[in-house]
């Protein structure tokens, strides 16, 4: 278990910057996910935390040593390869146990460790096959033992669910999170699926071109997202962006916006559009925020009602999602699947904008913080 | 259940295509072996039979004396102790310069593919074009280098240069093998705290077995094949097989000894040929072996 710290470190290759300084330090024990769009240096930043990349630029600690020059098997550092990288040659148990004897751990305990991941993964039984003879949920298991045979102070975890069918990825999600709480150890996990990041992480690192768009907890990242990118990058489906005009009302600013008909909304920090009145900005609300009138909320600040007219529906099983646009913007609603909405007719629904969060049209930064 | 998965009828075409082309290989089949054929049926013939009879015709009683002859008695220059010696010196380079060669080859392969340098692409393509000169252009450096060496002459000299000029086809085996394989097999190796060599012997190289067999066989072959670099940097008791034929079929007393010189020639032949038969499954299997899955 230890504390990890990226200080400013870059990345180049030839003249193309991968890493553009990225800056995260994360506590021991803490669970960080990197997500990210393909190709934004998710992958060179974890490869660099192992020694596997040098850094063009910056330092890289593990419980406060600097291990920026330090060789990868000397930082403590076990990794889940998205592509498994098992040995061909070796079979599962030799897999598993290759990093404890290259660390010369005597044969008996080698077993005893085998034996230990083995239970916890269900690969038992598979101990004496190659990975040629192992499905792909196995050959993940198999990786997966591999890291965790070792007790290093880290570990990366580079899209190690990201080939299993959904069914086993949610019960090896589940396995992940067990472990963590149990061994307490410090993880660093790329991943492409929205559940996963929110469900394992302790804070996301939300990156794009080889920056950090932003560091937060999940809720943090979900409910107040730094710009638009994350905004837009965390939640499925998207956050809204619906592009309206500041107007005054009364003294105080509100959101115009032209459903069916056109309605003014409130939005919870007025001062911060209090120097745009009469400009447009980008209004985000999530899909949950646009519901079947719901009569607990009848009469709540920043809850509107309006008409809008349906042009499709997505039935998704505990939500129906309806998608109809506003101010020329295609937006989701998400509403119960009892609520009639048939497409093409004029149903009522419930605007809340008390979690609403408005950017600046042309640079996309947050107006609202 | 659908047509498809009942067996599907070959029509006439097919049936004619099918006879076309087994009739083809085995007109090229008869082609390629016929001049083995009549070595053969050479050799086992005596001199006198060979003077009247037709290239074709069978020997008339099974003679190996031919044979004994060519391994042990005949001469070759003024020397009449057969081709044995020469066939003996022959595996004496072979052997060495052939695992040199393929064991440099590997590490050379490992290192350009799995632990690029700056430069290793460039490194490489300098060492490809080691596979395009010719044999003769080496001939007065490597004289001269030898000469310095102290090699001259030797089989250690002759090791030396099947092991030079072999490392440029060994390395372009290898590194064409091992560009298949992940470089994150050898990232999770150095994670696990392995090192340079132990991540060669123990990973790389227990799933090199196809391209090896290929190194080995191409190699072996082209060693003692060669009869250049025989003739040239070899002593007077060190020269290989290929030129001992040679001087055996260019020393005659009196009349040619063709069925003598048809049987030096078959067992001057007889190794690659049964590399060849041994593991020639191996070669086709290797040169056609893809990525390494799992
Ligand atoms: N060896 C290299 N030489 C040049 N560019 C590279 C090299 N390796 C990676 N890159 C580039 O660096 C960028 C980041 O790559 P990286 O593999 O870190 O992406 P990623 O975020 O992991 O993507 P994904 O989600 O698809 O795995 C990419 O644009 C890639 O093309
Ligand atoms: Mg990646």
């Amino acid at each position: 278990m230890a504390n990890l710290v990226i200080d400013n470190v870059k990345k180049r290759y030839g003249t193309t910057e991968v890493l553009k300084g990225i800056n995260i330090a994360i506590e021991a024990g803490e669970f960080l996910i990197l997500v990210g769009p393909s190709g934004c240096g998710k992958s060179t930043l974890m490869n660099s935390i192992a020694g596997l990349e040098d850094v063009s630029e910056g330092r890289i600690l593990i419980a406060d040593n600097d291990v920026t020059y330090t060789s990868p098997k000397d930082r403590d550092i076990a990794m889940v390869f998205q592509s498994y990288a098992l040995y061909p040659n070796m079979t599962v148990a030799q897999n598993i146990s290759f990093g404890l004897e290259m660390r010369k751990v005597p044969k008996e305990e080698r077993e005893v460790e085998v034996q230990r991941v083995a239970e916890l993964l269900q690969i038992s039984h598979l101990l004496n096959r190659k990975p040629a003879q192992l499905s792909g949920g196995q050959r993940q298991r198999v990786a997966m033992g591999r890291a965790l045979a070792r007790r290093p102070q880290l570990y990366l975890f580079d899209e190690p669910l990201s080939n299993l069918d959904a069914k086993l990825r949610v019960e090896m999600r589940t396995e992940i999170k067990k472990l963590h709480q149990k061994l307490g150890t410090t993880i660093v996990y790329v991943t492409h699926d929205q559940i996963e990041a929110m469900t394992l992480a302790d804070r996301i690192a939300v990156m794009k071109d080889g920056e950090v768009q932003q560091l937060g907890t999940p809720q943090e990242i979900y409910d107040n997202p730094a710009n638009l990118f994350v905004a837009g990058f965390m939640g499925s489906p998207a956050m809204n962006f619906i592009p309206a005009k500041v107007v005054s009302q009364d003294g105080n600013p509100m959101l115009e916006l032209a459903t069916n008909s056109t309605v003014t909304l409130p939005f919870p920090k007025p001062e911060a559009l209090a120097n745009h009145i009469g400009q447009t900005v980008l209004l985000g609300l999530r899909p949950e925020m646009i519901t079947e009138p719901q009569p607990h909320k009848v009469g709540q600040d920043f809850v509107t009602t309006t008409d809008i007219k349906v042009e499709v529906t997505e039935p998704m099983g505990a939500d129906t999602m309806i998608i109809t646009r506003v101010n020329d913007a295609e937006i989701n609603c998400r509403s119960n699947p009892a609520y009639p909405a048939a497409p093409g007719s004029v149903i009522e629904m419930m605007f809340d904008t008390s979690k609403a969060v408005v950017f600046d049209q042309a640079s996309g930064q947050r107006l609202d913080i | 259940m659908s047509k498809a998965s009942i067996g599907r009828q070959t029509t006439w075409v097919e049936k004619a295509l099918r006879v076309a082309l087994y009739t083809v290989l085995l007109i090229m089949a008869a082609v390629y072996l016929m001049p083995f054929l009549v070595m053969l049926l050479t050799s086992l013939k005596d001199v006198e039979e060979i003077r009247t009879g037709t290239l074709l015709s069978l020997p008339s009683t099974l003679d190996l004396s031919a044979w004994s002859k060519a391994w042990g008695e005949a001469c070759t220059g003024n020397n009449c102790g057969g081709i044995s010696p020469y066939f003996l010196n022959s595996f004496q380079i072979v052997i060495p310069a052939v695992l040199i060669s393929t064991l440099l080859g590997a590490i050379n392969g490992y290192v350009i593919s799995l632990w690029k340098f700056r430069g290793s692409d460039l490194f490489f393509a300098a060492l490809l074009v080691g596979c395009f000169i010719p044999f003769q252009v080496i001939l007065l450096p490597m004289a001269r280098t030898l000469g310095w060496l102290g090699i001259a002459n030797t089989t250690t000299g002759l090791v030396f240069v099947h092991v030079v000029y072999g490392v440029a086809f060994t390395t372009l085996f290898f590194r064409n093998f091992y560009q298949a394989i992940p470089g994150e097999l050898v990232k999770a190796a150095r994670l696990d705290g392995a090192g340079f060599f132990t991540i060669f012997y123990r990973i790389i190289l227990p799933l090199s077995t196809p391209i090896i067999v290929v190194t080995v066989i191409w190699q072996f072959t082209q060693i003692w094949n060669d009869f250049l670099f025989g003739v040239a940097f070899s002593g007077f008791d060190t020269q290989p097989v290929t030129v001992a034929l040679n001087n055996l079929v260019n020393t005659s007393f009196g009349g040619k000894e063709y069925n003598v010189d048809m049987a030096a020639a078959i067992i001057a032949a007889l190794p690659t040929l049964a590399v060849y038969v041994l593991a020639g499954k191996y070669f086709v299997r290797g040169l056609t072996a893809g990525a390494v899955k799992g």
